[in-house]
Order: C-alpha cells, then structure tokens, then sequence
C-alpha cells in the first residue's frame, strides 16, 4: 500500500484493559438496574400508599409520623367506602353501559371493516379518507353539538345517551380493516366459488383470524367505559345512571369538611381493582391495542 | 378486490356506522363551526326562537377573556414540562429495560401499570400524598386533617413542608404536582411505544457499534436516537395532542375546583373552558374556544412532523 | 498479530427452553492464524464457523478455552477493546449515515494516543474509499447503494480502523455471481495491501480455496483439517474434507482391502501394502480418471457433456454412493455414443481410501 499510511491500533495493555472492562461493564449493569428499580417503585408508591391508606383508621392516617403498614387493619373501610360511594349501583351501571356499547360497537366496526377491506363500491376511497381525516379533531369540538343534539332527543339521564353517541370508532375501524386487509384476498375468492355468503365467510374465516384485534378493541372499549368522565357527567349524572368515575368523584366531594381518608382510599382502590385483575389475565392484548391506538379508553 | 355488482350490499354493511356517524361526528363538525361564527350563540336561548347574527365576535371574545387566556397558558404550561420530561423519562427506562434480561418482564409490567388506571381515582390518592399536614380550609379552629406522606419525607431530610395543592397553595407548587402526576401517567404509554422499537431495531447495528469500540454514551447518541426517531417522534407528536386536551388528571388532584380551594379556576384548562361554557349555554363561545383548540394542535402536529422530518432518520 | 484459539467450546442454551441439555456449537477447536494471512473458515451451514468468528470478535463470550491476539489473552476482553474488524453478513451499515459517515465512526471512537484529527479521520477515510473505490459515493445513504457498494462499504467501515484482525462473515453471501468473484478478487488484493490478518468465514469451498493463505475445514464444531488450500485439497484428512472440497464433486464408492490389494466391485484397482483386510470408502477425484480401454475400472457408460474447456465423462458403477459418476478429461477422447461400458485408469494420486467406520483416511504407504 504506497500511497495509504497507516498504522494498525496500538496494543495496550490487555490484562489492564480486562479489568477496567470488567470494572465498568459491572458498575453500568448495577447502575442501570438501580435506576429501573427506583424508578419502578416510584411508579408503584402510590398504589402501595393506597392499599396502606385504605387500612388504616382515620386516627392512624392522620398520624403525623407515617406508618407504612397498619397497626389495625380496617377491613371495614372497604365496606363503608361500598357504602358511602354507593359503588355497588355505579359498578351495575358501568357494567351495563360498557358491555352493551362493547357489542354494539364490535358489530358496527366488523361489518365497516369488512366493507372497506373486501367490498367495492364507488366513493370507498374517498370516504375512507374522510373518516380518517375526523380523526385529527379533538372530540371536545364534537361534544358542544352532541350535547344539544342527546339534549333535543331528550337522551339525558339514560344509558342510550351513554351508548350510541361512542359506537363508532374510525380508529378500531381503521385497526381492524389493515387486519382484514392481510388475510389473502384469495381465501375470499374461494369461498365465493365455494358459494359462501359474504355474511358467513366474515363469520367464519375473517372473525377468527382478526380475533386478537377484536379482543383488543373489546379491552379498550371496556376500560373506556370504566374511565369516561366527562360525557357522563355532562349528561347522565343522575343517581340511576350514574358511572363509576363520575361517582367516585362526587362521592367525596360532596362530603364537605371532615374527608375520611382511609374510607376514599378503599374506594379508588374498589374501582381500580377490576382494571387491575383484566390488565393481570389480558395483559398481551392491552398492550398490543395500546402500542397501536396512542389514546386512552 | 372482487368487484361487486350489487354495491347497495356495502352500503348495507355501513349504515349503522354512517348513520351514528352522520349524526355525531359530521354534524357536529359543521354545526360547531357554524356555532362559533354566531355572535353569542346561546343553546337555549336558540330553542326559545331567537336569531343570531353571523360573525367573529365568539373568537374576539374567547381571546379576550382572561379566564380563557390562563387556561391557555396552564395548558401551554403543563405541555412544555410533562412532554419532554416523560419522552426522557420514558426513554431512559425503555433503553435500560431493553438491555437487561433478568426482571425485564416484571419491571416492564410495573412500568405499564399506571396505564390501567381511572385517572380520577389515581389522582384522588395523589391528591392524598401531596396533602399538607395542617389546617385545610384555612379556618381559624379548624382541626389538623391530614398528613401527606410527600410533605412528611420532606419533614423527615429536614425540609420544610410545601403547601402543594391546599388552601393558600402556590401556582408553582400546584404546577409542580400536576407535572408529576402528569408524568406518572403518561410514561406507560411512552415506554411501551419506545420499548417497541428499540425491541424492532436490528441487534447487527449494536454488534457494529460495539466492535467499532463505541462507548455505550456514544451508541445511545449516534445508533439508538437516530434510529428510534421516528418512535420518539410519535410519542412527542401524541405527548402534546393529550397535553392540549388535558382536563381530567386536573378534576382527579383538585376536584371540580380545577384549583384550590382559595383560587377556584386556577390550574383550568382549554377543554375545562369548553366544559364550562357549554354549561352555562354558552355554544358559540365554546365552539370558538373548541375550534381555536383545534388550530393550536394542528400547528402543533404540523411543526412536529416539520421539524421530525429534518430530524427523522431515514 | 497472530491469532490462537485453545480449546475454544461454545455452547448454548437449547433454544426449547424446556430442554435443560445445552447446544455445543464450537467443540474443544484449537489453530493458530499467522501474521498477516487470510484464513478461511469453511463448512456446511451449522458447523459453527460463525460462531467461531464471534469469538475472535469477542461478541460472543466464550464457554471454555482462550483466545490469543499475538502474546495477549484477550478471551475475557469485549469487542471494543480487541481492535478488531468485522464485515456482517448483511453488512449492518447505519441506515441514518451517509457512506461517508459510516467509515468515519469508528475513527472517532478511538481515544488516547489512537486519537485522531478531524483531517485526520478525513484523510484516511478518502484513502479508504479509494482503496475499496467508492470515492464517488461518499454522500450517499446506505439504501441508495447496490449490493456490491454496501459491501465495499461495510469493508471500509472495518478497515479504516485499521484492526489487528479483520474478521468477515460470510460477506459475499448477498451478492449475485459475477459480483462475487470480482469482490473476493478485491478483498484478497486489499488483504495483500493491508497485511491485516484476515479471517474469512464462507460455506463456499471454491470461495475459500481461491483466496485463502490458509483453510479451516469445519463440521459440527469440530475443526476437519487445517492447512494450505491446495494441501487439504490434494490430501484430505477424512471423507467429509474429501467431499467438501472440489467441484465436480469427489466420487465415492465402496470398496474392500483385500490381501494387500484395494478391490472395487471385483475389480482391483491398485495396490495398498500395509493395509489391513477390511470394507472401505474410495474417494476418486474427478480429474483422477483417465480413459483407457485396459483400465481398470469399468463403468457403465451414460453419456459425454462438454462444459467450456473441458469435457466430462458420465457413468454409473453399482458401487458408486454417488448416483452417477462424473470424470473430467482435458484431451478429446472417443467413446463410441453407443458404447455401453467405459474404462478408466486411476491416477494413483487422486485416489484416496478411508475406513468405513470412522471415514478416516487410510493412508497407503510408499
């Protein structure tokens, strides 16, 4: 090589460079797992300081040197905050409104998706288009009209006005049509040829194929329903269809003065419970449908 | 694509979506902006038979409103903090998570937990760690109510406790734990995404790296960023459309208050503003302040994309 | 820099973590690669020489055994502190870096006295690309490149730190045909430039043999044979090196050693003093044939096909493990078409004999 001088990399001394490496790469992983582990407790402080809150008596809480477990556990605050936030009716409630709108909006979604993925009609590229666009638009612009609009249909304080105005998610459409769309188009055809109905073949080959989509949709839906705020209490905030949210929130701001704690605490954790035991089984698919749709509920 | 001759069947398969569609997504759409265009459009002044007149006076007066005007800046406020802190945050964990191997699974399952939580009850418990240990409503002879463990680590290294969201509290300090909880909340979501693509990017590129004798600063600088672009794009684009449409971490921590109980209002928000225009009746100037919601994200998300295309990796 | 590997053992975890017993990929290999030379590390898919080159490179830890750059042990080092090059199989460039951007990064990793200036890393990057010719393409981003340039690319990127071993993977694997033999052309003349000790790794025999100072016959995680590519060639250690190496491939049949004489079929085709009675491979190169009609061996004849320079002689022998036989001849012979047999003479010196059992090879003395 004339015109290229260069010298190769100069040695060191290897058994010292052993050592540093052996040093540093320890040092690094100690350091990386200290801080995943603060950090994870910090994310878990609060749920451990609510369990421990909602077992305590109000004297303990109020303690003015913490304790971090109970000298007493109260059981008993749990069945008063059931009491108090009157959890059992708003538990039927959100149970009602969210397996209904779960259904409804499954059918709907299926049948739009399978429409845009397999069927040809004039316009579909348009409208898709069209839908997606609603997408950018904050909903809160929808919610002005809306409420006039369950208002004038004289919608409010029943679980319809919880229902029907969420059925249609362009984004689960969306989801669930680029789900379709992977299925070969091929299987299609032959059932055509087989002579299977549209109606049975989306039945029988497409729903079972999409079926990690569907039960991702079916999650979110579900934790919507558990978490909407807003909607329900804009327009349904009567005792007979009030929401879980919505209620847990009135039940201790109503109470003016002396807020017992330790009874609230049990309370949120009454309604976070059920997300937790779906979150422990449907882990896999809440992720999945999370990673996808960047909203939450 | 099998092309059907009987296209009503299609539209059979879309009508009930089309319909509740039509009803409450294109509707509103149209009738908000015509809302916001009538001078002091009144919903139920509008069913008692009165007319308004076309103009932009909802806008002029939106702008002009000082309420309106602090819950753009609390907005604009928690957006700046929350976003870049949680993408770092985020970011951080997701890349020490992606290079561990024991407890990777049970630390990202904690990690994702916050996720699956009602928002208003979290906050509720937040609310109960940020309490001060003193009066609550300020009253002479009020009793001593409660004790917020954050105030009582301060205590016990010596600090002086901080009135965080009680009566007499500091907007800074109201800040402060809005940021925080904020945070907590939106890390799962970002991690999972991060997480994610760091999981999609070929392991070739870190060997590369690796034998080329860079230093883990160096990788995570030169490989991991760039390459993860994208990803962090989506997350900050995402991060600031939810920091726009904040209300409900707010309602959890302060209750309706939206503040505390001296300065009610204080921490409200552009949606909280809708909220609270549409309950007084007031449609037109909440679809104003609506429609201007709307234009403040699409900047947002149109400067994103910009400025993530220059910066964006391949 | 010499390298040694020492009873270097890797072994995995099985891949069914319900399967306790663990994988040997890399079984108690030890060879020395001089100074300067490019050795080449060949064998089927599966026989652990990639897994071999990882550890050199140190991206893979090392079960047992140690592993020497000159007089340094260097087996529990990581590859950022070897000084070593490595060419992926894929290459691995940075997607987000211009080609330019790609050689100058590990430049600018280095630190202490390696410590370059920016003109520096400029000016030896220029004499890089020359070397591998992509001085036009420098701005370029990997995804606008072909083939060919990704892989000068993902060279330059490990020469241009100039290494103490420059390790490639299979880098010839993602290009078509004629672009490989004009590459491996290349590597050997930027080999021969650099004098950077090379290890090459490749399933292809005809690869290996045409560039390397030096072979590595592997199969299983056992090294076969190690030497000059035309020793191992022309001496074979066992069967599987035999059959490995060579295209057309070697013919093989069963034989038997009888009274000092090695008999196919009931043919005896030549003597073999020393040897023990007992059943045997024959291994036959395809260029040991030579057509005579007092030969020794009798085959039934199928047909004659001309590829380019040469001429090949197809026949089938009932011994044969083969299915047919493939003889090459260089002279013009005649065969009348219709012929039915067809005899050869062995050159005594492409024939090789290996015992059945263990496919050793038996060496004849004399």
């Amino acid at each position: 090589m004339n015109d290229v001088k260069m010298e190769t990399m100069s040695e060191k001394d290897m058994r010292r460079v052993a050592v540093r490496q052996a040093i540093v790469k320890g040092l690094v992983k100690f350091g990386v797992y200290a801080f995943l582990i603060i950090m994870a407790l910090i994310v878990l402080f609060p749920f451990y300081w609510m369990i421990n809150s909602s077992l305590k008596t109000l004297d303990e809480y109020r303690m003015s040197v913490p304790t971090f477990w109970p000298h007493k556990v109260m059981i008993s605050n749990y069945a008063s905050a059931y009491k108090t936030a009157n959890l059992g009716k708003l538990f039927v409630n959100t149970v009602i409104v969210g397996v209904v709108s779960t259904i409804l909006s499954l059918i709907i979604t299926v049948l739009s998706a399978f429409a845009f993925a397999r069927l040809e009609f004039k316009g579909k590229d348009m409208l898709f288009a069209g839908l997606l666009a609603t997408m950018m638009i904050p909903g809160e612009l929808f919610t002005i009209t809306n409420y006039g609009t369950v208002t004038q249909l004289g919608w409010t304080n029943t679980y319809t006005v919880l229902i029907v105005p969420f059925l249609v998610s362009v984004f689960y459409i969306y989801l669930l049509r680029q789900n379709f769309l992977q299925i070969p188009n091929e299987l299609y055809l032959a059932a055509k040829v087989d002579g299977t109905s549209d109606l049975k073949y989306l039945w029988r080959v497409m729903i079972p194929l999409a079926l990690p989509t569907l039960i991702s949709i079916t999650i979110l839906k579900m934790m919507g329903a558990w978490n909407s705020y807003i909607w329900p209490r804009l327009v349904a905030n009567d005792a007979a269809h009030r929401l879980i949210t919505n209620g847990l929130r009135n039940a201790f701001t109503e109470t003016t003065g002396d807020v017992n704690y330790p009874v609230q605490m049990a309370a949120v954790a009454l309604v976070s419970l059920p997300l937790f035991l779906v979150f422990v089984f449907l882990r896999k698919y809440i992720m999945q449908g999370v990673s996808r749709s960047g909203t939450k509920g | 694509m099998v092309n059907s001759k009987h296209q009503w069947k299609a539209w059979i398969y879309l009508a009930p979506a089309i319909a509740v569609l039509l009803v409450f997504t294109v509707w509103p759409i149209f009738n908000t902006v015509r809302m916001a265009f009538l001078e002091n459009y009144s919903g139920l002044e509008a069913t008692n038979g009165a007319t308004f007149s076309f103009g932009v006076g909802n806008f002029v007066k939106v702008l002009k409103y000082k309420r309106f005007i602090s819950c753009l800046k609390n907005t604009m406020i928690l957006c700046v903090l929350t976003v870049p802190i949680s993408t770092i945050l985020a970011l951080l964990i997701a890349v020490g998570l992606n290079s561990i191997k024991p407890l990777q699974k049970i630390l990202q399952t904690i990690f994702f937990l916050p996720y699956v939580t009602n928002s208003i009850a979290i906050g509720m418990v937040f609310a109960a760690m940020f309490n001060i240990v003193g009066a609550f409503y300020g009253t002479e002879n009020e009793l001593i109510v409660t004790a917020g463990i954050i105030n009582n680590v301060i205590e016990f290294f010596g600090g002086t406790p901080v009135n965080w969201i009680n009566y007499g509290s500091q907007y800074s300090a109201n800040i402060a734990v809005m940021t925080v909880y904020i945070v907590w909340n939106a890390l799962p979501f970002k991690i999972l995404v991060l997480l994610g693509g760091l999981q999609s990017i070929n392991k070739q590129y870190y060997d590369a790296a690796r034998v080329d004798g860079s230093s883990r600063r160096r990788i995570f600088a030169r490989i991991t960023v760039p390459l993860l672009s994208p990803m962090l794009a989506y997350v900050v684009i995402t991060g600031f459309i939810g920091g726009f449409k904040e209300y409900t971490s707010i309602v959890g921590i302060f209750g309706e208050n939206m503040g505390p109980a001296d300065d009610a209002g204080r921490l409200n928000t552009m949606v909280g503003f809708i909220y609270d225009s549409l309950s007084t009746n007031s449609q037109g100037r909440a679809s104003a302040a609506a429609l201007i919601l709307f234009g403040i994200i699409l900047v947002v998300t149109l400067l994103n994309l910009y400025v993530s295309k220059k910066k964006v990796h391949y | 820099m010499k390298v040694v590997l020492e009873n270097v053992t890797k072994r995995f975890p099985n891949r069914d973590k319900k399967i306790k017993t663990e994988v040997t990929a890399v079984n108690n290999v030890s060879f020395t690669i001089p100074d300067g030379k490019l050795i080449g590390l060949l064998g089927p898919s599966g026989c652990g020489k990639s897994t071999t080159l990882f550890m050199i490179c140190g991206l893979h830890k090392i079960t047992e055994g140690k592993i020497f750059f000159g007089e340094d042990d260097v087996t529990n080092l990581s590859p950022e502190n070897r000084g070593v090059g490595l060419v992926f199989q894929n290459y691995a460039l940075y997607p987000h870096m211009t080609v330019k951007q790609n050689i100058m990064f590990p430049m600018e990793n280095f630190k202490g006295e390696d410590k370059l200036t920016k003109e520096q890393m400029l000016e030896r990057t220029m004499q890089v690309a020359k070397l591998v010719q992509l001085d036009g393409l420098l701005e370029r981003k990997p995804s606008e490149l072909s083939g060919g340039q990704q892989q000068r690319v993902a060279i330059a990127r490990a020469l241009v730190k100039m290494p103490r071993v420059l390790l490639l993977d299979e880098p010839l694997s993602n290009l078509d045909a004629r672009l490989r033999l004009q590459t491996r052309e290349e590597i050997r003349r930027i080999q021969r430039e650099t004098k950077i000790t090379t290890v090459f790794v490749t399933h292809d025999q005809e690869e290996a043999m045409s560039i390397s100072d030096e072979i590595v016959v592997m199969k299983d995680g056992v090294v076969q044979q190690m030497g000059v590519p035309q020793t191992v060639y022309q001496d074979p250690a066992n069967l599987f090196v035999a059959k490995f190496l060579g295209t057309p491939p070697i013919n093989v049949f069963t034989g038997k050693v009888s009274g000092g004489a090695l008999y196919i079929g009931a043919e005896k085709i030549m003597a073999t003093p020393g040897v023990a009675d007992q059943d045997v491979y024959v291994g036959i190169r395809p260029e040991g044939f030579v057509v005579s009609d007092n030969g020794c061996l009798t085959c039934d004849f199928r047909q004659v096909e001309t590829m380019g320079g040469f001429m090949s002689v197809v026949s089938t022998h009932e011994n044969s493990e083969n299915p047919i036989i493939r003889s090459t001849v260089t002279d013009d012979i005649k065969i009348a078409e219709d012929a039915k047999t067809v005899k050869f003479d062995i050159k005594p010196n492409k024939i090789y004999i290996f015992n059945k059992e263990t496919e050793e090879r038996i060496r004849i003395e004399g």
